[in-house]
C-alpha cells in the first residue's frame, strides 16, 4: 500500500499531469477555463468562492514554499513563537476554506439553475477537495506542529520523488489520515489536467504591465 | 497623426419600426446554441425603458466604461490589483435574471400528454435549468412598445421628469436598436486580465479570442453597453463580431442586410488613433465634437498619404470617401454617438428620431402653420432625453441635428408640391439645397449599395503560395467548444 501510495501514484500523476495538461493546451484550449457560474448564482458563491480562495491559495503556497526553499522554511520554523503562529494561521485558513468549499458544495446540490452545467468532474473534484480540506484540518488539530514535521518527513520524500528516487520510508509510518492527506492530494494533481482546475495553472498577470487597449493586426507580431 | 480604419454602422431612428428582424437575423446565426440562448448580440429596445439587460445605463449599479482622473481615462470598474483580487467573485456582474432567464415551451406535451379531461398545455420551461417557469418574469423585449410604463418607462436614467411618459398628452415612444459599437477605446478590452479581447487593426471589429478567455468575466460589466455577454455552458465570454466572416467576404452584416426599415448604413470611417485617448478627457457635453474632430476626411491628400502609411489600402480609403457614414457622422454632422459620457468612444451611431405627427391644434400647430420648423421645445420627444442618450446631455447638438432634419423635410415637400420652400430654412438649418437632396436620396432611395459601402479586406501580402505554405494540409481538428473532460452531461438535453 505505502509502496502504491508513495511511489507509483506520484509518478502516475506526474506524468498525467505533465503530458496531459500540454496535450490540453495545445489541442483543446476552447474547454480552458474556470467555468463560473456567478451568472445563475451569486449570493451563496460570494460565500463560498471567497472563503475557499482566500483559504486554500496561502495554504498551498505554506506547503510549496518549504519544499522550494527548505533552509528557510527550517529557519522560520526553528523559533517556537514563529511556528505558533504559524500553524494557528494555518488553520484558521484551513477552517476558512473548509467553510467555502462547504458552501460550495451545497451551493452545487441545491441550486436548480446549475444543473446543467454541473458535470461528473465537478462532483469529483468537490468531493477530493472536500476530503482533502478535511483531512488537513484534521491532521492541524490532532497532529500538532505539522508544519515542522512536514519540514522533516514530507520535504525529505518530495525531493527523493523529484530526485527519481523515491523514498517512502520517510512517509511510511505516519498515521492513516495523513497518508489520506497525501493520497488524494496526489489524486486532485492527476486529476487536474481533466478538470476545470486546469484554471489555476494559469496566472493573468501580463495585463498588470499592458496598454489598456489591445490591437491585432494580421501578419504582424 | 496614426490614421486607421474603422468598420462603422450608423442607424437612423427615425426608420426604426422595431420589427426586431435585425435580433433575429444575428440570432439565428451566432446565438442559437447552448449557454447563449439569453444572449441577443443585436437587440430592439423601446425608449423611454429599462433596456436589455434591465438598467444596463445604469453605471453606478454596474460600474462599466471609462472615467477621466487627471490625465488618463480608467476603467469605472476597479484598478488592476482590485481585479486580482476580484478573480474569485466579480462584483459587478449583471445576474441572469438582469437579462432574463431563457425559456421554450413544453411542445412535447401537446402530442404527447396522456388522455386526460383537460387540454393539454405547453408550460414554459427553463432554458438553464431544465425546470418548468410558472411566471416568466422577463425576455429582452419584455417593455416592448410600452412607452408609458411606470414600471418600466418611468425608470428610464435619460428622462428628464418622469411625469411625462405618465400623462397620455406627453408620452412618447421610439425604438433603440444596439450592437456592439467596437469603441475606439474599449473597456472591455482594457478590463480583461487574459488579454483574451482585443481590437482589429485593419478594421476595429472587437473580439474575443475564445482560446485565450480563461471566463474571468471582467469585460461583461466593463462594458458600459452590457454587449460582452457570458457563456454559461462553455464558460467564456462572446460578443457581436460585426458579422466579420460576412464583412470580410464583401456581405453586409446580417442585422443591416435584413433590415426591413432600411435605417442601418454601413462603411468605413479614417481616425486618428493619437488622438482618442485624449479627447476622452474631455467633458461630457464636448464629448461628441471631439469624437467627430478625430474623424478625418478621406479626401485629403495628407489623411490618404498617412493612412497608406498604416497600410489601409486603396480601395480602403476609397470606400471611406464613399462612405455614407462618412457624410452623417462627419460631414452632415447628423449622427450621433450612444453615451459618449460612458468614455469608450463608440464607433456607432444613431440619427435621433423626429417627434411623431404633431398635434392638429394648440401651439405647435400654428408654428408648423408658418410653414417652419418646430421650436425644439415643442417637440413630442424632449430634446433633453435625446441629448443624455446621444450627446452627453448637450442641448445644442441635438437641435442642429433636429433642425436639419426638419429642413430636409420642409424642403422636399415644397419641392414635391412645386412650391420650392424658402431657401433660407436650409441655410439656417445649416445645409445646401444639394446637400438636402444628397440627404434625401440616403435616407429614401439609396440602393443596397449606396447604404452599405463595404470595401473588400487587403490580401495582397498574402501571396496564394506562401498561404498554401503556411496552411498546407495542416491537422484535421475537430472543434470542440463544448467541455470535453471526464464530463457526461450533469442534466438532460432538451
Amino acid at each position: 500500500m505505502n509502496t502504491f501510495i508513495f511511489v507509483a501514484l506520484p509518478y502516475l500523476v506526474l506524468a498525467l499531469l505533465f503530458l496531459v495538461t500540454i496535450y490540453r493546451y495545445l489541442t483543446n484550449r476552447l474547454t480552458w477555463s474556470a467555468y463560473s457560474t456567478e451568472l445563475l448564482e451569486r449570493r451563496l458563491l460570494y460565500w463560498g468562492s471567497n472563503p475557499w480562495h482566500y483559504g486554500i491559495i496561502p495554504l498551498l503556497l505554506f506547503h510549496l514554499v518549504p519544499f522550494l526553499f527548505p533552509g528557510l522554511a527550517a529557519g522560520f520554523l526553528g523559533n517556537q513563537q514563529t511556528l505558533l503562529v504559524l500553524e494557528s494561521l494555518g488553520l484558521g485558513l484551513a477552517l476558512l476554506a473548509l467553510l467555502g468549499i462547504l458552501i460550495l458544495t451545497l451551493r452545487r446540490v441545491n441550486t436548480a439553475m446549475l444543473k446543467r452545467s454541473t458535470y461528473f468532474s465537478d462532483w469529483l473534484i468537490l468531493f477530493l477537495l472536500l476530503v482533502q480540506v478535511g483531512s488537513g484540518v484534521y491532521i492541524a488539530v490532532a497532529l500538532r506542529w505539522g508544519s515542522l514535521w512536514y519540514l522533516h518527513a514530507a520535504v525529505p520524500y518530495f525531493w527523493s520523488i523529484w530526485s527519481a528516487n523515491p523514498q517512502p520510508e520517510y512517509l511510511a509510518d505516519l498515521p492513516a489520515v495523513v497518508k489520506v492527506h497525501a493520497a488524494c492530494a496526489f489524486l486532485i494533481l492527476g486529476v487536474l489536467p481533466f478538470t476545470k482546475l486546469v484554471h489555476l495553472l494559469y496566472l493573468p498577470i501580463d495585463f498588470l504591465k499592458d496598454q489598456p487597449i489591445l490591437y491585432r493586426w494580421r501578419g504582424r507580431e | 497623426m496614426d490614421v486607421r480604419a474603422q468598420i462603422v454602422m450608423a442607424f437612423h431612428l427615425d426608420k426604426c419600426i422595431g420589427c426586431h428582424t435585425c435580433s433575429l437575423a444575428c440570432k439565428n446565426i451566432w446565438s442559437d446554441r447552448r449557454g447563449t440562448e439569453y444572449m441577443w448580440w443585436n437587440n430592439v429596445e423601446t425608449r423611454p425603458g429599462v433596456g436589455y439587460p434591465r438598467g444596463w445605463e445604469d453605471q453606478e449599479r454596474y460600474r462599466g466604461g471609462g472615467v477621466a482622473e487627471g490625465k488618463n481615462v480608467n476603467l469605472k470598474s476597479m484598478g488592476k490589483g482590485r481585479t486580482l483580487a476580484s478573480l474569485f467573485f466579480q462584483p459587478n456582474l449583471p445576474r441572469i435574471e438582469d437579462y432574463y432567464e431563457p425559456f421554450d415551451y413544453d411542445y412535447g406535451n401537446l402530442a404527447g400528454a396522456p388522455e386526460g379531461d383537460d387540454q393539454p398545455v405547453a408550460r414554459a420551461l427553463s432554458q438553464v435549468s431544465g425546470q418548468p417557469i410558472e411566471h416568466i418574469q422577463g425576455s429582452a423585449n419584455w417593455d416592448d412598445d410600452l412607452g408609458g410604463s411606470r414600471l418600466y418607462a418611468a425608470s428610464d436614467p435619460n428622462l428628464p421628469d418622469a411625469a411625462i411618459v405618465e400623462s397620455y398628452a406627453t408620452m412618447f415612444m421610439q425604438y433603440l436598436p444596439r450592437i456592439c459599437n467596437h469603441c475606439l477605446h474599449p473597456s472591455c478590452v482594457a478590463s480583461c486580465p487574459s488579454r483574451a479581447l482585443y481590437k482589429r487593426g485593419e478594421d476595429g471589429v472587437v473580439l474575443v479570442d475564445q482560446n485565450t478567455c480563461r471566463g474571468w468575466r471582467f469585460c461583461i460589466s466593463a462594458c458600459p453597453y452590457k454587449k460582452v455577454y457570458f457563456n454559461w455552458k462553455s464558460g467564456k465570454a462572446e460578443k457581436c463580431i460585426f458579422c466579420y466572416p460576412r464583412v470580410e467576404t464583401g456581405q453586409v452584416n446580417a442585422c443591416a442586410q435584413s433590415c426591413v426599415g432600411r435605417i442601418r448604413f454601413v462603411g468605413v470611417l479614417l481616425y486618428d488613433a493619437d488622438g482618442v485617448a485624449e479627447a476622452l478627457l474631455q467633458k461630457d457635453a464636448d464629448l461628441v465634437e471631439a469624437t467627430r474632430a478625430l474623424i478625418l476626411d478621406p479626401k485629403d491628400r495628407e489623411v490618404q498619404k498617412a493612412a497608406a502609411k498604416n497600410g489601409v489600402s486603396e480601395q480602403w480609403i476609397e470606400a471611406a470617401i464613399g462612405s455614407p457614414v462618412y457624410a452623417l457622422v462627419k460631414e452632415f454632422r447628423l449622427a450621433l454617438p450612444l453615451h459618449p459620457e460612458f468614455r469608450t468612444m463608440p464607433m456607432t451611431y444613431y440619427i435621433p428620431s423626429l417627434s411623431p405627427v404633431l398635434s392638429t391644434m394648440g401651439d405647435t400647430y400654428r408654428l408648423m402653420e408658418k410653414g417652419t420648423i418646430s421650436l425644439p421645445e415643442t417637440l413630442r420627444v424632449p430634446v433633453d432625453y435625446l441629448a443624455r442618450l446621444l450627446a452627453g446631455g448637450n442641448r445644442g447638438i441635438v437641435e442642429e441635428v433636429m433642425r436639419k432634419l426638419y429642413a430636409v423635410r420642409v424642403f422636399m415637400r415644397g419641392e414635391n408640391l412645386g412650391q420650392p420652400a424658402d431657401p433660407a430654412i436650409l441655410q439656417q438649418a445649416g445645409l445646401d439645397r444639394e446637400g438636402a437632396l444628397r440627404l434625401y436620396r440616403l435616407f429614401t432611395i439609396a440602393g443596397f449599395n449606396e447604404r452599405n459601402v463595404i470595401p473588400p479586406q487587403q490580401r495582397e501580402g498574402q501571396t496564394p503560395e506562401l498561404r498554401k505554405q503556411e496552411a498546407g494540409f495542416g491537422i484535421l481538428q475537430r472543434v470542440k467548444s463544448e467541455r470535453n473532460d471526464l464530463t457526461r452531461r450533469g442534466g438532460k438535453d432538451d
